[in-house]
């Protein structure tokens, strides 16, 4: 009896801390409570009206009947009816590839100086192959194809103009006939218009640098019919967003892009501003997107939420990793050849130097306020070091930064010894390295197409260029976990230094007094509770 | 000897009619792309195959290996059976021609887009 009172106490604490303990979990079972999450509830009022619907019957307007036999005819058609179109899209950036609002004699932009390290240069567009993408017809600038962002239909415009040009100038019935239904072809194509769709933003996008995933890692022709697995916002199988969903669109600027200057400037929610330049994650999900209580919401200030929602990327195809344009040049019995790697992709052409393909890629993470800077064939580099052709603009002091996922592709490609500038071969025409594999005659040409000195000196050096991921947003339940980071060794952020992170990051003076504290605790809970215990039996004795 | 040179003679007059009887026309290679494409935007209309770009591209093949081919008209690769079998001579020569002018090893080599 006389150990009574302090057992009753004992056994009912216990069952309080089993009822605290597992109450939760119950009600977990019943209701995931993620599902009611501010950020998931205010998405889903965001998106559940996107029913879309237009005002035209394109099959039924006279201009769009007649017979083309030219793309500028069917330019002509279009703006017949849109005509303020072609002043719209010649100021934007899609068709003059020069970026907007930087100074004008630095030419900043795929036609002016700027590189990459994997195709380098469209040598100012004077490399036709690089026209492809250009939406104009076939190699043409003149007249704007507005069925590249606008057509449902695909079609070579370039082969079916010459063929059914070809067979209306044929007398036989037969070869009239394959005319009529190249220009029903035609027709059809030119009717089938309406907003872009992944599948036309894709058509350059997703193939840039010269094929299929080969630039990004987060975009590739997988996101044509993706299932939520890969995309839980353009899943066809979810909420089937297409890409103009978020990349808002004014007066033909499409919205997003994260090169000079800022993809965004401010992090707003559509009940601020529902006329947003552009839609971002919180938008639509907040900036405490989690449930109340949840950790993940105290990151969202210092952490972007594509650095955890998207764990992975290049999940279905693979993307290139790494160019060695050095390596290029050599040959199989006097002849160039290529190889393919496990994925079916060539990993050697005699044209392109050494290539790496990797599929599943964890990101390399930087601290990132939205823009990139980027170096241009006019500036100076060092080539005893890796070059960053590219790379992100922040830090951790920033109050616009947070911690942001990338893809690096590394290259090696050439330089000028005595200009100390990275160079822009020629690739394609009878002049471009791809036909003469002579580089002394691809760089001078390239150069000379940019207007640039070419010392005739060459070397190759290192560099990098970064691909912010943003899309390939993955399903909650494989999300990049607090273990993956708050490790102490090898974490996801384990090179980003500068700032202490719990777990990751060791004091031992502070480790030390902090186990004192707890063996101190301990020790006057059971000297405190052993004194109690003794004190009392002398008491009732 | 003489008997010799007359059955060599023979022999080689002989291979020659064989193989012409084999051998294929080059017909009209602008019609045979049409033609080539028009195969499978109707198998793919009939729901045989996902796409109606041929999966098949001239540079798949050298000149010889397409020559092969269509002299022994063994389309088998080429999935879409139904409407290769309604083929006539003359589309099947003019398809030959717009292969075998763009295959691998030809001047001009092609995918189709």
């Amino acid at each position: 009896m006389k150990l009574a009172k302090p057992l009753a106490c004992a056994l009912t604490i216990g069952c309080l801390l089993v009822l605290i303990t597992f109450t939760p979990a119950v009600f977990a079972a019943v209701q995931d409570p993620s599902a009611s999450a501010p950020g998931r509830v205010m998405a889903r009022q965001a998106t559940k009206e996107n029913q879309l619907w237009i005002t035209a019957d394109h099959t039924k307007h006279e201009a769009l009947k007649k017979t083309f036999t030219t793309g500028a005819e069917i330019t002509k058609a279009c703006l017949s009816c849109h005509s303020e179109a072609k002043a719209q899209f010649e100021k934007t950036i899609h068709w003059q590839w020069m970026v907007p609002g930087t100074e004008s004699d630095k030419k900043i932009g795929k036609a002016g100086y700027s590189l990459n390290n994997f195709c380098i240069s469209t040598n100012k567009t004077k490399d036709n192959s690089c026209l492809a993408c250009h939406p104009g017809w076939g190699t043409a600038t003149e007249a704007i194809n507005c069925l590249v962002c606008h057509g449902r239909e695909t079609i070579n415009w370039d082969e079916a103009f010459e063929d059914m040009q070809y067979f209306m100038g044929e007398s036989d019935e037969e070869s009239r006939e394959m005319a009529a239904d190249l220009q029903s072809q035609i027709q059809s194509a030119v009717q089938a218009v309406g907003r872009p769709t992944r599948k036309n933003c894709g058509s350059c996008h997703f193939y840039g640098g010269g094929g299929d995933g080969v630039k990004h890692g987060d975009l590739d022709s997988s996101l044509t019919k993706p299932n939520k697995d890969l995309d839980v916002h353009m899943g066809s199988d979810g909420q089937n967003f297409d890409c103009v969903r978020c990349h808002t669109t004014q007066l033909h600027n499409i919205a997003g892009r994260m090169y000079t200057a800022p993809a965004y400037t401010e992090r707003k929610s559509l009940i601020e501003d529902d006329l947003a330049s552009k839609i971002t994650c919180e938008s639509c999900h907040s900036a405490t997107p989690h449930e109340a209580g949840h950790k993940a919401n105290d990151h969202t200030d210092k952490v972007a939420c594509q650095s955890c929602h998207i764990p992975t990327v290049a999940r279905v195809n693979p993307t290139k990793m790494s160019w060695d344009w050095s390596e290029a040049g050599r040959k199989k019995d006097g002849k160039p050849y290529k190889t393919k790697d496990e994925f079916g992709k060539y990993d050697y052409m005699s044209i392109k130097g050494q290539m790496k393909w990797a599929k599943n890629i964890q990101p390399e993470y930087f601290w990132f306020n939205g823009s990139i800077a980027s170096r241009t064939t006019r500036d100076e580099i060092d080539p005893a070091g890796v070059v960053a052709v590219s790379q992100p603009v922040g830090g951790q002091s920033d109050p616009q930064s947070r911690i942001f996922p990338f893809k690096i592709h590394r290259g090696v490609q050439p330089y000028d010894k005595v200009h100390k500038t990275l160079l822009a071969p020629l690739l394609s025409g009878d002049d471009g390295y791809w036909k003469t594999l002579d580089w002394d005659r691809a760089l001078s040409k390239g150069q000379e197409a940019l207007g640039l000195p070419f010392s005739g000196q060459f070397d190759f050096v290192e560099t990098t260029y970064v691909f912010p991921l943003t899309h390939m947003v993955a399903p909650k339940a494989t999300v990049v976990t607090c273990k993956e980071c708050h490790a102490r060794e090898d974490g996801r952020l384990a090179e980003l230094a500068g700032f202490y992170m719990p777990g990751r990051d060791q004091w031992r003076f502070m480790d030390a007094m902090g186990w004192v504290l707890v063996i101190g605790s301990l020790l006057g809970v059971v000297l405190h509770g052993l004194g109690r215990v003794f004190t009392n039996g002398r008491k009732e004795g | 000897m003489k008997k010799w040179l007359m059955f060599a003679l023979a022999l080689t007059i002989s291979i020659s009619f064989v193989g012409a009887a084999f051998a294929i026309d080059k017909g009209n290679k602008r019609k045979g792309k049409y033609i080539y494409r028009k195969v499978y935007k109707a198998c793919h209309e009939r729901g045989e195959v996902d796409s109606a770009k041929p999966p098949i591209n001239p540079d798949a093949k050298t000149q010889a290996e397409w020559t092969t081919v269509f002299s022994g008209k063994t389309f088998d690769e080429f999935g879409c059976a139904d409407e290769w079998s309604q083929l006539s001579d003359e589309d099947l020569s003019n398809i030959y021609a717009y292969l075998h002018d763009h295959a691998a090893d030809s001047p001009t080599p092609l995918k189709c887009k």
